[in-house]
């Protein structure tokens, strides 16, 4: 309704931000920098799906393909080239970007659930090439389900907070942006009626093509840092569907198409997930299963986005 | 400068011809009036020119360049756009954005001026204290009004309006009416679809009458109604009758 609230929102967002910036230098536990780091790179996930998914209303079922793709593109960059973990990182990005934009010009032909299938299987796809190209080719290139083994990096948590926060920050503002300028009423347009967009003068390809490209890009600086965090890839690891099911749920919890959406449904989920898992480690899953549900009953769509229409908010 | 040209456009569903060498141009300044009974193959004939359907056969001309077979927001962006029988307003965003929606893609303008521009033609339509209401939530006749505000917002020249009217009052059309002689004043023309004849005899400076597929009748609005196809096909013997009387 009116502009105001979005300047607000947007100025607490940054506030927020600049805060949590200097939080390693107060947190003494490496556990909580730990969680903190967590839920920032889910934020930043659930975040790259909803800018695609959430705004255009394609439901990608595939996006951890672009996470899995930026994280054998800097292992393999790192200990075959010996490339240093900042251009990979970079060269991660591009690649997943390059990529999504070849995919997407067949599969953003598709509808509904069509569109979820093909990325389903594209990110299946890519598994099963990761996991049997060497042993077809005889090569030693992806090193199948052997996995990759990153060089030690030997930084401590806060580098990779350091790395992961700046990406998120980016996503977010990708997010405002989004919502203000032409691209964004471009894509809700298309969520709301494509060939009415379409006449009106949209160009629903280009502006579909551009936010899947995007999403990937940063879902590959995702997939970098974590090999990097983690030193050691398997293709089932990270192209596991469970990733794509996480920043699903994450961003459906919070509000799809929705600012705040990504950041409480991520936060809302690592959170829960976090402290029930610490202390009912056979049942937690069921549990949450079940917040998930009640959730969604009561808040069908999503806490943010329920909000949004309640309070009839433009942006939040 | 010739406007909108159309030579023997066809279009066919499978076995179905819905389309049949359909020609006609439209000149700069003009509003062509187009009747025909339902499944006549009006909405069809316009989904061709606009770029949704690509014709069987037939070409499609706009200021004497081939539009035939573009994409539907090239074309749009040339300057034809279209009003839908079925209305589809972009219902989680309000009336303002749903017409900045056509400002900003359809007329390539930036946010700034796109706004100005949102602003004067909700005015120019009478949308108003409708502005930031929900396009969801708003009555039909408002949402044909903003479906003509979307497609003027995109600064096209030419405008089909496929039975922009269906489903208001007596008194609601002669508001319509008088929108669309200010569009038409300020340089625009029309192509106006409609089965209401007080609307399509009070305003075309031409009329031409699909039957099946087929253009049956091409003419003034007076030689058209007297035509004996036409009455045949669509306006049966009490309309004419009563016209002649």
């Amino acid at each position: 309704m009116n502009y105001r609230t979005d300047r607000i929102i947007l100025i607490i967002f940054l506030l927020i931000s600049t805060a949590v910036a200097f939080l390693p230098y107060f947190v003494q536990s490496e556990y909580l920098l730990r969680l903190i780091t967590v839920v920032i790179f889910w934020i930043g996930i659930a975040g790259c799906w909803n800018m695609m998914s959430g705004y255009t209303g394609y439901i990608d079922f595939g996006p951890v393909v672009y996470f899995g793709i930026g994280s054998y593109v800097a292992a393999i960059a790192m200990t075959k080239y010996m490339v240093p973990f900042f251009p990979s990182l970079f060269l991660s990005g591009l690649i997943s970007a390059v990529i999504a934009f070849f995919i997407g010009i067949p599969t953003l032909r598709l509808k509904g659930a069509y569109f979820a299938i093909a990325t389903f299987a594209f990110a299946e796809a890519m598994k099963q090439i990761s996991l049997e190209f060497d042993r077809t080719f005889k090569v030693s290139f992806f090193q199948g389900s052997d996995g990759i083994t990153l060089p030690i990096s030997g930084h401590d948590n806060s580098f990779f907070f350091y790395c992961i926060l700046p990406v998120t920050f980016v996503v977010m503002l990708t997010h405002y942006f989004i919502e203000h300028s032409k691209f964004g009423y471009g894509l809700k347009a298309i969520n709301e009626a494509e060939t009415a967009a379409e006449i009106s003068g949209v160009n629903t390809t280009a502006n579909k093509l551009r936010a899947y490209a995007t999403s990937a890009f940063f879902l590959g600086l995702y997939g970098a840092i974590e090999a990097y965090w983690i030193t050691y890839i398997t293709p089932s690891d990270v192209f596991n569907v469970q990733k794509t099911v996480q920043m699903v749920i994450m961003t459906l919890l919070g509000g799809m198409g929705t600012f705040l959406g990504p950041i409480v449904g991520a936060t809302f989920l690592t959170l829960i997930s976090e402290s029930l898992g610490t202390r009912f480690v056979e049942y937690y899953l069921i549990m949450i299963g079940g917040i998930i549900i009640v959730t969604i009953l009561i808040l069908p769509s999503g806490i943010i986005g329920t909000l949004k229409i309640r309070k009839r908010l433009r942006f939040i | 400068m010739t406007g909108l040209e159309c030579k023997e456009i066809s279009m066919k569903f499978g076995a179905l011809a819905a389309v049949q060498m359909v020609s006609f141009s439209l000149n700069p300044g003009e509003i062509l009036g187009m009747i025909g009974p339902n499944g006549a193959g009006k909405t069809t004939l316009f989904n061709c020119i606009i770029g949704i359907h690509k014709p069987t056969f037939g070409k499609i001309y706009l200021n004497e360049i081939n539009i035939t077979g573009m994409k539907p927001h090239k074309i749009c962006r040339m300057g034809l756009a279209k009003t839908s029988q079925i209305m589809e307003p972009f219902q989680a965003m309000t009336v303002f954005e749903n017409v900045l929606v056509g400002a900003l893609h359809g007329g390539g303008m930036k946010m700034g001026p796109a706004k100005k521009k949102t602003e004067k033609v909700i005015e120019l339509v009478g949308l108003a204290e409708y502005a930031y209401k929900l396009s969801g939530s708003i009555s039909v006749p408002a949402r044909r009004r903003l479906e003509l505000a979307r497609a003027l917002a995109t600064g096209a020249n030419i405008l089909l309006l496929d039975e922009n009217m269906a489903g208001l009052n007596p008194h609601e059309i002669d508001e319509a009416l008088e929108i669309l002689r200010k569009i038409r004043n300020s340089g625009k023309s029309l192509i106006v679809v409609e089965h209401i004849m007080r609307v399509v005899m009070g305003i075309s400076d031409r009329i031409i009458v699909l039957n099946y597929g087929a253009k049956i009748a091409e003419g003034f609005p007076e030689e058209v109604v007297n035509d004996e196809a036409v009455i045949k096909a669509y306006l049966g013997e009490k309309l004419s009758s009563l016209k002649v009387a």
